[in-house]
């Protein structure tokens, strides 16, 4: 590739001398997680559901289903009313996807999803998301959080944090722009 | 309010400044994403050290660049990714035709990359029959209109909501009138829903490339990234060299300042990570230079390649606030695009579009020097003989006056005078497009130096 070369033997041309790697050691804020947690993620329009079990979440799945709306669930213990469809595309008219997040990030609100099937637009394009996750995996700041994350080579994952938002119109704040309207976490 | 390569800063300053209750409008929006910004970083007490940390790793990162890039390649193989490298825009637009030649895409969604805007990548798409929907909501915007993005983050910040609301009621048949940002944003989920779901590819810009892992981090409020790359069978992801972190411990300092910095949010709502195609699918990572290795080897302005684009150096520059991202004639406004769009201004002028208050050093979260960038590139516009007009002429008299003590405070004293007794309609057209709407200062009575004299030498 003559590109590849190239960009190559021109970096060699630096003029920077090099720098260490400098070391990232910034003590976490351990105080009170479910309640930051709780803070933050109300700042990015997401709502929680402390001392959550899956029997709850099941009935808030009931009550959905009862109003007629399509519920997926990815979560064991929890039935929805719909099963993956063949292509991520029939995906469309989910009203509720409920999918297990991995970990949730106190200082920001954010929670870690890894992919758990082939298809992996679920948690973005479902009308709302819930996601239930376990207190114990429940990380201080972000440091903490790379370190435990999974990322299969070959695979995907995404810290969402509340609802898709814009402000992209005079800068007033509008939730729900092309991913999910609303975010409700369980936290279990 | 088109880019136009040989109007001045100064003169498309001048146009924006005509209309005053707008220019008041667009500094207090943007002052307002500043104010977040600060709430943001004060709420976080290890802020600072975050900053020194961001700038040595960005650092790290650019003095070992050839090493990280080929690690970064290498891991992207091994997890089934294609790797592209790509000298230029040209090369770059070249790489993406193919492959979505190869696949015969009709349409391509993507989501917002500074990157595909340097490159011209629209137009060279479109121009071979590929239909380009940009996906965030402000980008969808100024391609309906017709326009460039006039912010990195938030690019249609300088259309008001009565102009978006007449824009879509003719583009995508939204009630004549109605100018709700609710409503408003509603109307385009609906219209960009269908374009996701019809699309064939889907191309995203990255906010970080981890080296160690083999993946790409991209960042959206809006969930448009996702929704696209997560529907077709191919995604694409384009990249400058300087996108590269080490490990997944680097990309979460920047995640915790990028989003701060921006819009004041504690994270952007999705930060996705992308190590690997989908069942079935294809990824590709197109790494680009396109300049970036030449500014690599000049020690000043290669720290400008230490910028993640958070905007906050465009929300606190006084220059920016007042004239407009569409003022630039470069693709990127504000302080950083000067810094990195200093060297292919053929208007000889954007590094003067600052006041060098240096505002933008110190709320950059990589520290990266601005201030000094485009200081420098005033020298090396000089340097080069490509002083602005106006400049040109006076700045080697400055030269001499600066010199000489005697005749420099004879012409301050001058020029006092001439404050005092000329009338503004003489004076000003040497003031520049900026006096235009400005009130020239009230000549102070008597200099620091007379005072000097008078008070302290006897
Ligand atoms: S130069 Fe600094 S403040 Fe400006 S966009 Fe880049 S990272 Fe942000």
């Amino acid at each position: 590739m003559p590109g590849r070369n190239e960009i190559l033997s021109a970096l060699a041309k630096s003029a920077l001398d090099k720098q260490p790697m400098p070391v990232i050691d910034i003590a976490p804020n351990m105080q009170d997680l479910t309640g930051q947690f709780e803070t933050n993620l109300a700042m990015v329009a997401g709502t929680l559901h402390r001392d959550a079990t899956l029997e709850l979440v099941q009935e808030k799945v009931n009550s959905l289903i009862a109003e007629g709306l399509q519920v997926l669930s990815l979560v064991e213990g929890v039935t929805g009313n719909r099963t993956l469809p063949a292509t991520p595309h029939e995906l469309k008219d989910i009203d509720y996807a409920v999918i297990s997040g991995e970990l949730a990030v106190a200082e920001n609100g954010a929670i870690w999803v890894t992919e758990q099937h082939q298809h992996r637009v679920t948690p973005f394009i479902c009308e709302n998301l819930l996601l239930v996750v376990a207190e114990e995996d429940l990380v201080a700041n972000m440091h903490q959080a790379v370190t435990k994350l999974t990322l299969e080579s070959g695979s995907c994952g995404a810290f969402i944090a509340g609802p898709s938002k814009t402000a992209d119109i005079e800068q007033s704040l509008v939730v729900g722009a092309h991913g999910a309207c609303s975010l409700g976490v369980y936290l279990v | 309010m088109s880019h136009s390569s040989s109007a001045t800063h100064a003169q498309q300053a001048e146009i924006f400044c005509r209309d005053e209750s707008r220019v008041d409008w667009h500094s207090k929006a943007l002052w307002l994403m500043r104010e977040k910004r600060d709430r943001a970083a004060g709420s976080i007490p290890e802020w600072e050290q975050l900053r020194q940390l961001g700038s040595e790793i960005k650092l790290h990162t650019l003095t070992n660049l050839a090493d990280l890039l080929q690690q970064f390649e290498a891991n992207c193989q091994a997890n089934g990714i294609q790797v592209h490298w790509a000298r230029d825009g040209k090369e770059h637009n070249q790489i993406v035709h193919e492959i979505l030649a190869r696949h015969q895409v009709k349409k391509l969604v993507k989501s917002k990359s500074m990157l595909t805007e340097e490159c011209h990548m629209n137009p060279y798409l479109e121009e071979r029959g590929i239909e380009v929907i940009d996906t965030d909501l402000g980008e969808r915007i100024i391609q309906l209109a017709g326009q460039p993005p006039s912010h990195i983050v938030v690019p249609a910040i300088h259309m008001k909501k009565e102009e978006v609301g007449d824009l879509f009621h003719e583009k995508i048949g939204t009630e004549a009138g109605a100018s709700d940002p609710t409503y408003l944003t509603r109307a385009a989920r609906q219209h960009l829903r269908e374009q996701f779901l019809s699309a064939d590819a889907a191309m995203t810009g990255v906010n970080m490339a981890v080296a160690d892992k083999g993946a790409v981090v991209v960042c959206t409020n809006e969930g448009n990234a996702d929704m696209g790359v997560n529907l077709p069978a191919v995604q694409l992801h384009s990249m400058g060299i300087d996108k590269i972190v080490p490990n997944l411990d680097s990309a979460a300092v920047l995640l915790r300042m990028l989003a701060r910095n921006a819009t004041g949010q504690p994270v952007t709502t999705y930060s996705s990570m992308y190590r690997g195609p989908k069942a079935g699918g294809e990824m590709h990572v197109i790494i680009v230079d396109n300049g970036r290795t030449a500014m690599l080897q000049d020690k000043i302005l290669a720290e400008s390649l230490k910028c993640i684009r958070c905007g906050g150096c465009l929300n606190t520059c006084p220059v920016y606030r007042r004239s407009g991202g569409h003022s630039y004639s470069y693709t990127i406004p504000g302080p950083i695009g000067i810094a990195v769009g200093g060297s292919k201004d053929d208007t000889n002028s954007i590094p003067w579009a600052c006041t060098l208050c240096a505002s933008c050093s110190g709320v950059c979260p990589t520290k990266v020097p601005l201030d000094k960038i485009i200081h420098h590139h005033r020298r090396l516009k000089a340097e080069a003989g490509q002083l602005p007009y106006g400049k040109a002429n006076y700045m080697p008299l400055v030269g001499k006056l600066m010199g000489s003590q005697t005749a420099f405070n004879c012409s301050m004293s001058m020029a006092r005078g001439a404050l005092k007794i000329l009338p503004g309609s003489l004076l000003k057209p040497f003031a520049g497009a900026w006096g235009k709407y400005r009130e020239l200062p009230v000549a102070p009575k008597s200099s620091f130096e007379h005072w000097y004299k008078n008070n302290r030498s006897e």
